[in-house]
């Protein structure tokens, strides 16, 4: 592999940073991105870069990492002003970015996906798969993860293909490491298993560029935090000389009010009954239960959080109920104290059921069509008579989504490709709210959207149960979101209910410790 | 003063149209009255005449390459009911071709009469119930199934009972016309029903059908390559020809059918519901399945339709050209989906219009007259077909400065300026307001 960027790596880099930004500015037509931003970066130095989507992380990471190559003001590494034209000019100079987005080929193996376009080769013609296999191994060892080379990638949970690209970013043998969200996808035994990862490599010297949303990530790990708002550099200070509080007032412009989201301790009565549900995969030859018999009641008026790690099936539990699983399903769901069988989204949806799914871009939204097509797709027929599509009615709907929801956009006609994280899972979850469900099933409802619009689905979430009557279960991997929001907690492992804790009996480590899965022998 | 380059890119497919109408103007020779050739009636009707079926195999297509699929089977489709309509026209007793046409008729008229009377029953239904409830109207047993059914079963036997007292003797205009037509709509549905149910690749399943179709149109000919030829008048009914002549002195038939085809089809993707979940599983086949829109239904209905228009085209071409014949459609498929991706619809899928086909058929519809105008070698009008398609895709598609940039070799910086420079600008704004 290669390894000449070792020899290159001079003590002398202490003193000056590793890497400086200055004056930074990027417009896109007449938006301006970035305007004079300032960021010094060391080696050794975990330096996280905190604002909230749309203040121009990823915008300034792309320029770092020679995605972007137009721009104004002057980049350096180690003091010598540098200008990369693509990503392999900015990988030779010794920067790598692992995006939030994963960017692997799914049908190519572990090592293949590692080594790709710098496969070791016999002759330059052949790729030596055993040389890429034997090398890709120590890098995966470093991460303590035992993954296989030659799995298929494809066959990989989200969380085990971030850490694929981890390794792949590792084996560019990078001096700078961008890491976009990296944990977005992470069990927290991931993440620890990561932040370990990434504390051993700024020990190594490697300078560390850590962008995320999860301040308690921020505060454990980083040494120093840049924080951007609205395309400025707001402050660069150490870790000790900031409070969460802090940093948070520098991204949003201002205090969040901490809210107390517990609805009135009587809830309405059983809406929805699930008994003994079993949902199986088709699996190679035959079939997997990944869901083994869940049980539990859902009262109006009522937010029930499901926990667990990924990949406990607690997505499997939502798709389940809303026929949209490709597999089999088993047991009793009882709605309205009438027996029902759920077998499409269709269906799912004539019973007063919506679903909000993790994935907003492949599953929720039509990102080409605009805010009224997407709002009103559900309801298009519905709101249609004698076959024609009547467009007033949709517009209206749609404007009381943007209104209620408060969608920033510049109108009803915008694409919701065109609009941020945040309001496009808004415009996901107006759509849900037009068809005036009974039970709103919440599959990860704030990933990757900001601090602000976090809050407002919060209180949207509050709303809607306390005032509508509305049953909520919300699916989330973030503790605090499930703690704050959450009647009662499910709890899943392995695809098994592991326990419900009320509100007043849960904290994280309970959560934790029913969420852990335990070894075969345990579990039998 | 951007206003007016955002017209322009959004009009450039008319542009190109007039570009090339202007061509065929200028370039045209002119006849001993002084008469522009290219500009005469006689003339423009003859593009008409000649584009109007491929025109209705690509308005079929178009709706299924929105959805993201494709349909190489209309050709094919096309060879099988030119020989089921010359066979019904010119042959009497009970033909293989009546064989299998008939009941097939049968069926579609069945689910034509059960979808309409089941569409006005919901649509009844939902003009009484509250309009603000959002959900769906529920049918009961009686009206949701019966009823319905009962009615297909009436339509059914009407037209059997038209069609049947038809075999022994030989087959009218209008009997070729629902007939040839039905025989389309059920190999479309199946092809439909396959991709659907079987969850295949649409590419796959249309290839074998289209592979099938062909060996069925042979089988039923008879011999291979047989043509069985349809004269007006002596073996067929001389109202036969009137699929071929001027309606009204006006306008040639197939030209006709081809306007009315489009202009309809184009009405339903945009006026109707079916039309928007066309687009939307174009867009994002799972977001529109998990939205509870019958994904299924949807893309079914598209294959069978574009079966249905390449039987309406089948019977125009046995009235054109005297014939019906298996190699009837041979390459159709692909001039019809030139023109679709001409037209600026994606291959993709979600994004795509009538209009835009509309105009794709005629630029290759006058391109092809003017280059007969100036006796050009057929075969070199192949070869600059081929070049119009690549050139108007890379015009379409804002790529022509890439590939100059492609073409200069990689030693030099990206280009700075040009269109495609633009572009990126414009999509790293979106990925900007994505994040």
């Amino acid at each position: 592999m290669v390894d000449r960027e070792e020899d290159r790596r001079p003590a002398s880099a202490v003193s000056e940073p590793l890497l400086r930004a200055s004056g930074i500015s990027k417009r896109f037509g007449g938006i301006v991105a970035l305007s004079g931003v300032h960021l010094d970066v060391h080696a050794g130095e975990i330096h996280a870069l905190m604002g909230e989507n749309g203040a121009g992380k990823s915008t300034l990471m792309k320029i770092l990492s020679g995605v972007y190559s137009s721009y104004d003001g002057s980049l350096e590494v180690e003091g010598v002003p540098v200008s990369f034209a693509s990503v392999r000019q900015a990988e030779a100079a010794g920067i790598a970015i692992i995006h939030q987005e994963l960017n692997l080929v799914p049908e190519l193996s572990v090592a293949d996906n590692i080594f790709l376009g710098r496969e070791p080769r016999i002759a330059g013609l052949l790729i030596d798969r055993r040389r890429s296999r034997r090398a890709a191994r120590p890098l995966l060892d470093r991460l303590g993860i035992s993954l296989d080379p030659d799995a298929r990638v494809a066959g990989l949970r989200v969380g085990e293909q971030q850490l694929v690209e981890i390794a792949k970013a590792l084996s560019l043998n990078a001096r700078v490491l961008i890491m976009d969200e990296p944990t977005s996808a992470l069990s927290p035994a991931e993440c620890e298993r990561l932040f370990r990862v990434i504390r051993q490599l700024a020990k190594s010297g490697v300078a560390i560029i850590y962008i995320s949303h999860r301040l308690d990530e921020v505060m454990q790990l980083a040494d120093r935090v840049s924080v951007l708002r609205d395309g400025k550099h707001v402050l660069t200070k150490p870790i000790a000389d900031l409070s969460q509080d802090a940093i948070i007032a520098a991204m949003v412009g201002r205090d969040l009010l901490a809210t107390d989201y517990s609805t009135p301790s009587e809830t309405g009565p059983v809406l929805l009954s699930v008994r003994d549900l079993k949902l199986s995969k088709p699996h190679r030859q035959g079939w997997r239960e990944v869901l083994h018999g869940v049980s539990f009641d859902l009262h109006a008026g009522e937010v029930l959080g499901i926990g667990g790690l990924l990949g406990a099936g607690r997505t499997e539990i939502l798709e389940s109920l809303f026929g949209a699983s490709n597999g089999r399903v088993d047991g009793s769901i009882v709605l309205d104290g009438a027996d029902v069988e759920i077998r499409s989204p269709r269906e799912a949806r004539r019973l007063g059921l919506a679903l909000v799914t993790e994935d907003r871009k492949m599953q929720g939204l039509h990102l080409e069509a605009s805010i009224v097509d997407n709002v009103a797709l559900p309801l298009v027929s519905h709101l249609s008579r004698f076959g024609l599509r009547l467009f007033r009615r949709e517009r209206v709907l749609s404007e009381r989504a943007v209104k209620s929801l408060g969608i920033r956009c510049s109108g009803v006609d915008q694409a919701a490709g065109r609009l941020s994280g945040g309001n496009q899972q808004k415009v996901v979850i107006g759509k849900w709210l037009a068809t005036r469900p009974r039970i709103l099933l919440l599959d990860e409802p704030t990933r990757g959207i900001d601090v602000g619009a976090k809050r407002e689905i919060y209180d949207l979430i509050f709303r809607l149960a306390c005032e509508e009557g509305m049953a909520i279960v919300v699916v989330s991997s973030e503790m605090p979101e499930l703690l704050l929001l959450s009647d009662r907690i499910l709890v899943m492992a392995q695809g098994r209910q592991r326990g419900t804790l009320s509100r007043s009996q849960a904290t994280e480590e309970r959560i934790m410790q029913l969420a852990a899965p335990r070894s075969a022998k345990a579990a039998a | 003063m951007s206003g007016v380059l955002s017209l322009i890119s959004r009009t450039k497919l008319y542009w190109g149209l007039i570009a090339i109408f202007l061509l065929g103007v200028l370039s045209s020779p002119v006849s001993s009255k002084g008469n522009n050739i290219f500009l005469s009636y006689g003339n423009l009707l003859d593009v008409l005449r000649q584009v109007s079926i491929t025109g209705l195999i690509a308005t079929g297509m178009t709706a299924v390459i929105i959805t993201g699929g494709i349909d190489l089977s209309v050709g094919s489709l096309m060879a099988i009911c030119t020989v089921v309509c010359a066979m019904l026209l010119t042959v009497e007793g009970d033909t293989t071709a009546a064989l299998f046409s008939l009941p097939m008729a049968g069926i579609v008229a069945l689910a034509i009469g059960f979808s309409i009377v089941r569409f006005v029953i919901v649509n009844l239904e939902k003009s009484k119930s509250e309009e603000q409830s959002g959900r769906d109207v529920a049918l009961d047993r009686t009206r949701g199934l019966v009823i319905p059914l009962a009615a297909g079963a009436v339509l059914a036997g009407l037209l059997l009972w038209f069609l049947l007292p038809q075999v022994p003797t030989k087959f009218g205009v209008l009997g070729v016309l629902i007939v040839a037509p039905s025989v389309g709509l059920c190999f479309g549905a199946i092809n439909g029903l396959l991709i659907v149910g079987g969850r295949l690749q649409p590419f796959i399943v249309t290839l074998a059908m289209m592979v099938t179709a062909l060996g069925i149109a042979r089988l039923t000919a008879g011999q291979n390559n047989a043509v069985l030829p349809v004269y007006t008048g002596s073996n067929a009914v001389a109202e036969f020809d009137n699929l071929r002549s001027l309606v009204f002195g006006i306008i040639p038939a197939p030209g006709l059918f081809f306007l009315a085809a489009i202009v309809l089809y184009a009405a339903v993707l945009r006026l109707t519901p079916f039309g928007r979940y066309v687009y939307a599983i174009g867009g994002n086949e799972e977001a529109a399945r998990l939205s509870g829109i019958p994904t299924g239904k949807v893309k079914v209905a598209t294959y069978a339709i574009s079966g249905l228009l390449a039987g309406i085209a089948a019977v125009l071409y046995v009235a054109q050209y005297r014939q019906g014949k298996p190699d009837a459609g041979a390459g159709l498929e692909l001039d019809a989906i030139a023109a679709v991706v001409i037209g600026g619809t994606s291959l993709m899928g979600g994004r795509g219009s009538m209009a835009g086909t509309f105009c794709g058929v005629l630029i290759f519809g006058l391109l092809s007259n003017i280059l007969q105008l100036h006796n050009i070698n057929s075969n070199l009008q192949l070869v600059l077909k081929g070049l119009i398609i690549v050139g108007t895709v890379l015009v379409q598609e804002r790529n022509a400065a890439d590939l100059m940039n492609f073409l200069r070799l990689p030693a030099r910086r990206p280009a700075q300026k040009g269109a495609s420079v633009e572009r990126r600008r414009q999509e790293e704004t979106r990925t900007l307001e994505e994040t």
